[in-house]
């Protein structure tokens, strides 16, 4: 058995050693990683570290006006990233909620979408902002909506031998984004959360709600969007409501039941549309 | 078990050649190989911050960094931070303040201190809530805390 830690200094590299070595995890930031080791849920036997990768390390303006946040950016980053504007500040501001300032140095989005514990910040925030996560494998790359990458319970759409190189951002268009986070304490796990963007496309409003916390992958459904786009009158809003709470499938735990989280979405989701409405009439 | 891993990091300024298991978090590296027990292990999970250190000048849990991955990286623990103005400004503080009781989350307190005033030299109440909020104390309900926090930011400046 192949034991040990491997620091790779390219993708390249790093895909050519989890081909040879099947029984390798990565390691991002560890924040996640070393916890479950900690917590004996796992015992690796050989670790793929992605630390000295440069070219994950970076986020940068893409041509067409988005981003392309390598996979080691820390939180810490994303969230003192000032541009982010209009619907991809959902991005920011769930960055900036998530755990604390010293698991924020450490923490990376890679790491992040890779572990796809519904409870995390970002994944909701990606969908809502319509991100997508390029995925590198032996054979190049490819990307992939986030609504379709987060499967199941930690559960992505990541082959094996494959791994998270980046996560893109659209062009920014005019709007807003937000990310409301309900949770017990501050820097907890979301209990439920709210991550909305409204986007002008020149004609109306477009608007995209998911929900995180509140089943195995972040909730969006096309019906509940449609409704709170255009001009919504206040029945629109609440059937939105109703619709996300019947469709989430929340589990009962620490953080709340299940029956307290299904009431949580339309308070929440009221809310994150009417100061996402205020900012929205406020920029224009 | 894996074979153990040879790992070179520097702590408080001395080179260390350590060989390590591969999930050896560096907080029992630096508790149960080097003796330096001012790091604190509480949760293990990266939540309540008595492990707090610096990792080549930024805070990390050292409960959540495996040592072997450190490789070439420099840590600062409070054992280290003797000369350090800032904690020493902290420390008077917090003395003079009764910022501790039983001091088990103090040295995580003191480097988390550190780090945010490196950010921010004068922090408001709420940027010292919001900064140190991965730092748990189960004495002095935090305001002692935030006020030692905030004389020290005064003093440095001074």
């Amino acid at each position: 058995m192949n034991t040990g830690l491997f620091r790779p200094a390219s993708v390249a590299e790093a895909l050519a050693l989890l081909a040879r070595l099947p029984e390798a995890r990565i390691i991002a930031g560890g924040a996640s990683l070393v916890a479950m080791i900690n917590a004996r849920l796992l015992d690796p036997a050989a670790l793929v570290s992605l630390a000295r990768i440069e070219e994950l390390k970076q986020i940068t303006e893409t041509s067409g006006g988005g981003f392309r946040i390598g996979a080691m950016a820390r939180h810490r980053d994303l969230a003192a990233e000032t541009r982010f504007s209009g619907p991809l500040a959902v991005v920011q501001m769930a960055a900036a909620q998530i755990a604390n300032a010293t698991v924020r140095n450490m923490g990376t989005i890679g790491g992040a979408v890779a572990h796809a514990d519904p409870g995390l910040d970002y994944p909701p925030a990606l969908v809502a902002a319509d991100a997508s996560i390029e995925i590198a494998a032996a054979l190049g790359r490819r990307r992939m909506p986030a609504g379709e990458f987060f499967v199941d319970w930690y559960t992505t759409a990541l082959q094996p031998g494959e791994m998270v190189s980046a996560v893109h951002l659209p062009a920014a268009r005019p709007g807003v984004g937000l990310y409301h986070k309900f949770a017990r304490v501050s820097g907890d796990y979301a209990t439920a959360s709210v991550a909305l963007t409204m986007v002008s496309d020149g004609i109306a409003i477009v608007t995209r709600v998911a929900i995180g916390g509140c089943g195995p992958t972040p909730l969006m459904m096309a019906e509940a969007n449609r409704l709170l786009s255009g001009n919504p009158a206040a029945d629109d809003l609440r059937r939105a409501g109703d619709l996300l709470q019947a469709a989430a499938d929340p589990v009962d735990d620490v953080r709340g039941s299940a029956e307290y989280r299904r009431m949580l979405i339309p308070r929440m989701l009221a809310r994150a549309f009417d100061e996402a409405r205020v900012r929205a009439g406020a920029s224009r | 078990m894996s074979d153990a891993l040879h790992v070179n990091i520097k702590v408080n300024d001395s080179t260390v050649a350590l060989d390590v298991p591969l999930t050896e978090t560096l907080l029992t590296s630096l508790r149960d190989r080097l003796q330096l027990t001012g790091a604190k292990r509480g949760c293990n999970q990266g939540v309540c911050g008595a492990c707090t250190v610096m990792l080549d000048g930024v805070a990390v849990r050292a409960c959540l960094s495996l040592t072997a991955n450190c490789e070439g990286q420099s840590v600062l623990t409070i054992e280290g931070a003797g000369t350090d103005r800032a904690i020493a400004a902290l420390q008077d503080a917090f003395i003079e303040e009764g910022a501790l009781q039983c001091g088990f989350c103090t040295p995580g307190q003191l480097i988390a201190a550190r780090a945010l005033l490196e950010q921010n030299t004068d922090p408001s109440v709420e940027d010292v809530q919001k900064g140190m909020s991965g730092n748990l104390c189960r004495c002095t309900g935090y305001n002692k805390i935030i006020d030692a926090v905030r004389k020290a930011a005064q003093r440095l400046q001074s």
